[in-house]
C-alpha cells in the first residue's frame, strides 16, 4: 500500500497533489529548488527536500536526485504531476528499476506513445483513425495526384525535410493539385535541396477534442467524456471545457469508444489523455496521447464528480477502477481558465515578482486550483502559470456567466497576469455561441 | 510569509513505517559517482555518452576495449597477440599472484591491447593501455606487444595509433621495464623511417617512461582535454621542489601552451579527427599522383569559379600602379581590413585541421599551420597570421613570431617532406620578434636553421607574400621554389621607418625611404627577387577579395603540376641556383 507520496513537480499541481494524498491519509513529501523555498507546496506538504539549484534542468529536472530524496524520505511512490519528469520513459524506468512506485503508466508505455509514428501505427493497427497520409515518399505529380484522390481533398503536400512552413501547400481540389504540389517540390528543393514530399488530408478548422481515459492494471478501461481545449495560443492551452459543444450523444460515445480501443491498444494503465482533432463534420483523427494528468482535468473532475489524482493513486497501488463506464455521467458544464503571470500587451511576456495584493474569487460552482499567496514572488524560472479558475454550472450559458463573474473578481497586484484578456474572450460572440476552432485566438 | 507552522499536517502517523514487504533502493551498478564533480550519475548515461560526466562534462577513464568500439567500424576490430605468457624476470616475489589476480578481474592478458582496425573505412594498427592492469605500467610483455604491433603496422605499411595511458615503468620488473621505452622507441624509428604515420593520443594520466617514450613520439600528438601528461608526477615534483604546483599544471591544455601537443579532441569527435588525419596521409595523397589528380578535377571539389584573370583590364591597371607611391603601397600592406592568413586559408583550401606547437616550449599563435585540401589533395599550409581585432592581435603577436613559431614552421614543414605535402606558406610579418624572451630562445638560431632546412626540403615549396614580408622574419618562410606576392605586398630587409632611422637618424623619413628601398611587388618583381604578382581589385579588403583568390587557385595548381613532377634532387637543385644566382 502507498502510505507516503514524492511529489516530484512544483506549482498548483504540486499543491493539488498534496490535497489529494492528504485526503486519503497518505503522508507527503514536497520536492523543491532553491529559488521555491516558499513556495506554497514546499511549505504544504508534511516533508520537504530541496533538489538542487533554480535551473530545473538541476532540479525539478535531476533525476538522480529526486530518487535520492525520495530513498531518503522514506516515500513508496513518486507522483510526477505534468510537464517535467512525468512523460520521461528514462525516469519511469529509473523508478521501476528501485522499486519506486511510479504513478502513471510504465516506462515501456511511455516510450511508445512517446514516439509519434510508432504511436501512430499502434492506432492504424487498433482502427482507430488517424489523419490519412500517403505510406510511401512521393517524388513526381502523377503519383502524388493518384495518392490523393485516395486520401480525399483537401490535402496538404509537405517536404518530407520540412519546417517553418516551407515546401507545404494546401490543394482543394484535384484542379488545384498539380500547381499545388510543383510550387510545394520546387521550394522544398530550393529550401532544403530535397523534393522528397509527403501527402496528408488537411483537416480544417478542426477542434481540439479530447478524452480522459482511466485503466487499471486488470484490463479496465473507461473514459470520462471529452475536453474541448480549442482555445490555444501557440500551442498553449488558455481554456477548456467539457462537454464540448461541438459533440452529440452519438459523436461522444463513438469517441469515447475509439479512445478506449486506443488505450487499449497501448496497454495503457492509469490516467491518460487521448486527443483528437475533430473536423467540421464530425471526423476527427487520433492526434497523440499523453501519459499524465493533464492541467484541465477539473473540468471532468467536476461533471463527472471523480476525483482523478485519487484514482491515479489507487490505481497505482494495484487496486480496481472504482467505477465502470456505465457509471460516468455528464452532468452540467465546466469551464477552466488559466491565470499566468504574463503581459498580452507585451506579447504575453513572462511576468515574474511579488504578489503584492490579491483577492480570489469563492462560492457555489467556483474552485480555484493556486500555488499563490499575498506576499508570494513568483521565480522568473518555471512556467508562468498561477492558478486555475474553474467553474461548474447546469449549462454553458450559466457557465461563461458564472466564469465572467468569477474573473471579475480576481485582484492580483504586484504583476500582470492575463486575467483581462481571459475576460475579453469569456464575452467574444464566437466563444459564447460555441463556434470556435483552433485557430480562434489567431483570428481574434 | 512563512506559512508553513501555520499549516495542519497529515494526521495519524507521525513516522510512516512501510507496510510493504521491499522498500525502493538504487540497485547495484544503476548509479555512478562521478570523480571529478562528485555527482551521482546514471551508469547508462555514462556508457551511452562516450563515458563522460553528464554534469560536469569531465572524462571518465575508458577501458581498452570500450576505446575500441568508440573508434573502430562494429566488428572490424582483429586482435593481435592476446595470448602472451607471463614473464618475472626478477623473479619478484608475489608478482605472478598479482598478475593472476587482475587477469581473472579485469578480463585482460596484460596491460595493453593491440591489433588492426577499421576507422571509417581505413585500416590501422592500434595499440590502447588500460589503466585497471596495474595502472597500465610498463614491463616487458606491454613494451613487446608495441613493438610487435608497430614492426608489423610497417611490414603492412599502415598507420599506428596507440593510445597512451600509464603510471610509468613496471617497478616489479626493474632496468628490464627501463629498456622498454628505448624498444617502443626504437620500433617506431624504424616505422618512421618508411615514411609510415603514428599519431598517439594522450588521455588521463600519460606519465613515467611512457611519455618519455611511445606516447611523445608521434607524428601527429593528440590529447583528450584535461588529460594529466607528465614525465615526473606532480605528487613527486611538489614535493621535490616544496613548492604547490599552480593549476592546470600538466593538464592537456598546459601541454598545448607549450607545444607538446599538436590538438586536444574531445571524445565525441575523435573517431571524425582520426577518420580525417588517416584520409589526409593514405596512400597515394603525395604531390606527384595529387598534382595528377589535381590536374583531371574529376575529384576536386570546383569551390572557385573558372580562371578570369586573363580578362582584366590591364590599362586600369597600369594607371592605377603609376598612381600609388611606394609608401602608398606600405600603408596599404598594413591596413587592418586587408585580408589576413587565415583568409586565405579559408578561402583556398578545403577541410584545414590546425596542429599546433613546436615540441620544445610553446605554442607560437604568431603562425597558424596545418594540412588541409587543395583541390581534394592533402597540402601542407602555414601562414603568419595578422588578427583582425586588437585582443585577437594581442593573442598572435601583432604575427611577429618567436622562434618557437619558426620551430614550429619548420617541424611541419619537415612532416610535409616525410609524407610527400607540398608546403604552401602565406607571408605576413612586420618582422620576427623582437624580445627578450625571442633572444633567450635563440632567435636568430631559429632562423637560421628555417633558411638551412627549407633549402634542402624534397617537397614543393611556395611563398606567397600576402601584406608585411619584414626581414628575415619573412624570409624564414620563404625560402621556396617560387615566391610571389600580392600586387600592394611589400617585402624589404626592414621596415622604411627602421631604414630611414639607421641610415639618416631620422624614422620620420619612411615615405622617403620606402622610395629608394625597392620594396614593392612591382620593384621585386624587375630585380628577379620574386616571380609572380598578384593583381589586387580596388577596394581590396577581407570582405572583397575580388580575384585574387581565383588567380591564386587557378596559379597553385599550376605550381604544383609543375613542381609535384620533379624528382626531389632536381627540386631543391632548382631552389638552391635561385638563391645562388640572387
Amino acid at each position: 500500500m502507498i502510505g507516503k507520496v514524492l511529489i516530484a513537480n512544483r506549482g498548483e499541481i504540486a499543491v493539488r497533489i498534496i490535497r489529494a494524498c492528504r485526503e486519503m491519509g497518505i503522508e507527503t513529501v514536497a520536492v523543491y529548488s532553491e529559488a521555491d523555498r516558499d513556495a506554497l507546496h514546499t511549505q504544504l506538504a508534511d516533508e520537504a527536500v530541496c533538489i538542487g539549484p533554480a535551473p530545473s534542468s538541476e532540479s525539478y529536472l535531476n533525476m538522480q536526485n529526486i530518487i535520492s530524496a525520495t530513498l531518503v524520505s522514506g516515500a513508496d511512490a513518486i507522483h510526477p504531476g505534468f510537464g517535467f519528469l512525468s512523460e520521461n520513459s528514462k525516469f519511469a524506468e529509473l523508478c521501476e528499476q528501485c522499486n519506486i512506485t511510479f504513478i502513471g503508466p510504465n516506462s515501456e508505455v511511455i516510450r511508445r506513445l512517446g514516439n509519434k509514428s510508432e504511436a501512430r501505427n499502434t492506432m492504424m493497427a487498433a482502427g482507430v483513425p488517424v489523419i490519412p497520409g500517403s505510406k510511401e515518399p512521393i517524388y513526381d505529380m502523377e503519383a502524388g495526384a493518384k495518392v490523393a484522390d485516395e486520401i480525399g481533398y483537401p490535402v496538404i503536400v509537405k517536404a518530407a525535410l520540412g519546417g517553418g512552413g516551407k515546401g507545404m501547400r494546401v490543394a482543394e481540389t484535384p484542379e488545384e493539385f498539380e500547381n499545388s504540389f510543383r510550387t510545394a517540390q520546387k521550394e522544398a528543393q530550393m529550401a532544403f535541396g530535397d523534393n522528397t514530399m509527403y501527402i496528408e488530408h488537411f483537416v480544417q478548422h478542426p477542434r481540439h477534442i479530447e478524452f480522459q481515459i482511466l485503466a487499471d492494471e486488470h484490463g479496465n478501461v473507461i473514459h470520462l467524456g471529452e475536453r474541448d481545449c480549442s482555445i490555444q495560443r501557440n500551442h498553449q492551452k488558455m481554456i477548456e471545457e467539457s462537454p464540448s459543444i461541438a459533440l452529440t450523444p452519438e459523436l461522444r460515445a463513438k469517441m469515447g469508444e475509439a479512445a478506449v480501443k486506443a488505450a487499449k491498444a497501448a496497454h495503457y494503465t492509469n490516467a491518460g489523455t487521448i486527443e483528437f482533432l475533430l473536423e467540421k463534420n464530425n471526423n476527427f483523427y487520433f492526434m497523440e496521447m499523453n501519459t499524465r494528468i493533464q492541467v484541465e482535468h477539473p473540468v471532468t473532475e467536476w461533471v463527472t464528480g471523480i476525483d482523478l489524482v485519487k484514482e491515479q493513486i489507487r490505481i497505482a497501488d494495484g487496486r480496481q477502477l472504482s467505477y465502470k463506464q456505465e457509471d460516468v455521467h455528464i452532468t452540467g458544464h465546466a469551464i477552466e481558465c488559466r491565470i499566468n503571470a504574463e503581459n498580452p500587451e507585451k506579447n504575453f511576456r513572462p511576468s515574474p515578482g511579488t504578489i503584492t495584493d490579491m483577492y480570489l474569487p469563492g462560492g457555489k460552482g467556483v474552485r480555484i486550483d493556486a500555488a499563490i499567496y499575498s506576499g508570494y514572488t513568483v521565480p522568473p524560472y518555471y512556467d508562468s502559470m498561477l492558478a486555475k479558475l474553474i467553474v461548474h454550472a447546469k449549462n454553458r450559458d450559466e457557465a461563461i456567466r458564472k466564469m465572467r463573474s468569477a474573473l471579475g473578481e480576481v485582484i492580483i497586484e504586484g504583476i500582470d497576469t492575463n486575467v483581462d484578456y481571459q475576460y475579453e474572450i469569456l464575452n467574444h460572440p464566437d466563444f459564447v455561441s460555441g463556434n470556435i476552432d483552433i485557430e480562434f485566438i489567431e483570428n481574434m | 510569509m512563512n506559512l508553513k507552522d501555520m499549516f495542519k499536517k497529515t494526521s495519524g502517523r507521525s513516522h510512516y513505517i512501510s507496510l510493504r514487504n521491499s522498500h525502493p533502493e538504487v540497485p547495484v551498478g544503476l548509479l555512478r559517482k562521478c570523480n571529478k564533480c562528485g555527482a551521482a550519475i546514471i551508469a547508462e548515461d555514462v556508457k551511452n555518452g562516450y563515458y563522460i560526466c553528464p554534469k560536469c562534462h569531465g572524462y571518465f577513464r575508458v577501458h581498452a576495449y570500450r576505446r575500441i568500439e568508440m573508434i573502430a567500424d562494429e566488428g572490424s576490430f582483429e586482435e593481435w597477440n592476446k595470448e602472451m605468457e607471463f614473464v618475472n624476470p626478477l623473479e619478484f616475489k608475489g608478482y605472478e599472484e598479482k598478475i593472476n589476480h587482475l587477469k581473472e578481474h579485469t578480463h585482460l592478458n596484460e596491460a595493453v591491447v593491440t591489433g588492426k582496425v577499421m576507422i571509417n573505412g581505413n585500416p590501422a594498427v592500434v595499440g590502447v593501455c588500460d589503466g585497471r592492469f596495474m595502472m597500465a605500467s610498463m614491463g616487458q610483455i606491454v613494451g613487446e606487444k608495441i613493438a610487435r604491433a608497430v614492426e608489423r603496422a610497417t611490414e603492412e605499411k599502415l598507420p599506428v595509433i596507440i593510445f597512451t595511458c600509464s603510471g610509468g615503468a613496471r617497478m616489479q620488473e626493474g632496468i628490464i621495464s627501463l629498456m622498454q621505452m628505448a624498444k617502443t622507441s626504437a620500433a617506431l624509428k624504424k616505422h618512421s623511417d618508411a615514411g609510415q604515420l603514428y599519431i598517439s593520443v594522450l588521455t588521463d594520466p600519460t606519465t613515467g617512461g611512457v611519455t618519455a617514450s611511445f606516447a611523445m613520439l608521434g607524428d601527429i600528438i593528440l590529447a583528450e582535454p584535461n588529460a594529466l601528461v607528465g614525465f615526473a608526477g606532480p605528487r613527486v615534483i611538489e614535493q621535490t621542489i616544496g613548492q604547490k604546483l599552480p593549476k592546470g599544471f600538466q593538464r592537456s591544455e598546459f601541454l598545448l601552451d607549450h607545444g607538446f601537443v599538436d590538438r586536444i579532441v574531445e571524445r565525441e569527435e575523435l573517431k571524425d579527427v582520426l577518420t580525417q588525419i588517416l584520409e589526409m596521409h593514405r596512400a597515394g595523397g603525395n604531390a606527384c599522383s595529387g598534382a595528377e589528380k589535381a590536374q583531371d578535377g574529376s575529384e576536386a571539389e570546383n569551390r572557385v569559379p573558372e580562371h578570369t584573370s586573363q580578362s582584366h583590364d590591364f590599362s586600369a591597371h597600369r594607371s592605377k600602379e603609376s598612381a600609388l607611391s611606394a609608401w602608398d603601397r606600405v600603408q596599404l600592406s598594413r591596413r587592418k581590413d586587408r585580408p589576413v592568413g587565415t583568409d586565405y586559408i579559408d578561402a583556398l583550401f578545403t577541410d584545414f585541421m590546425e596542429f599546433h606547437g613546436d615540441r620544445y616550449f610553446k605554442d607560437d599563435h604568431a603562425i597558424v599551420g596545418g594540412i588541409a585540401y587543395f583541390h581534394g589533395m592533402p597540402v601542407t599550409v602555414i601562414a603568419q597570421a595578422k588578427g583582425k581585432t586588437t585582443k585577437e592581435n594581442l593573442d598572435r603577436n601583432f604575427s611577429m613570431p618567436s622562434p618557437d613559431g619558426y620551430r614550429k614552421a619548420l617541424r611541419l614543414m619537415k612532416q610535409a617532406e616525410k609524407f610527400g605535402r607540398p608546403v604552401i606558406c602565406f607571408v605576413d610579418t612586420p618582422g620576427a620578434f623582437c624580445g627578450l624572451e625571442a633572444e633567450e630562445r635563440g632567435q636568430g638560431e631559429a632562423i637560421a636553421r628555417n633558411l638551412f632546412e627549407l633549402s634542402g626540403l624534397k617537397v614543393p615549396v611556395l611563398s606567397v607574400v600576402i601584406g608585411e614580408g619584414g626581414s628575415g622574419g619573412a624570409l624564414a618562410m620563404a625560402v621556396a621554389d617560387e615566391v610571389w606576392m600580392l600586387e600592394n605586398a611589400i617585402y624589404s630587409v626592414l621596415s622604411p621607418e627602421g631604414f630611414a632611422s639607421i641610415l639618416w637618424k631620422d624614422s620620420k623619413r619612411a615615405s622617403e625611404a620606402a622610395e629608394v628601398m625597392k620594396l614593392t611587388a612591382a620593384d621585386l618583381k624587375r630585380l628577379g627577387m620574386i616571380e609572380k604578382v598578384i593583381e589586387e581589385p580596388d577596394d581590396f579588403s577581407d570582405s572583397h577579395m575580388g580575384t585574387v583568390c581565383q588567380d591564386l587557385d587557378h596559379d597553385i595548381r599550376e605550381f604544383i603540376e609543375r613542381y609535384g613532377k620533379m624528382k626531389p634532387e632536381e627540386l631543391t637543385q632548382k631552389r638552391y641556383e635561385r638563391f645562388r644566382n640572387m
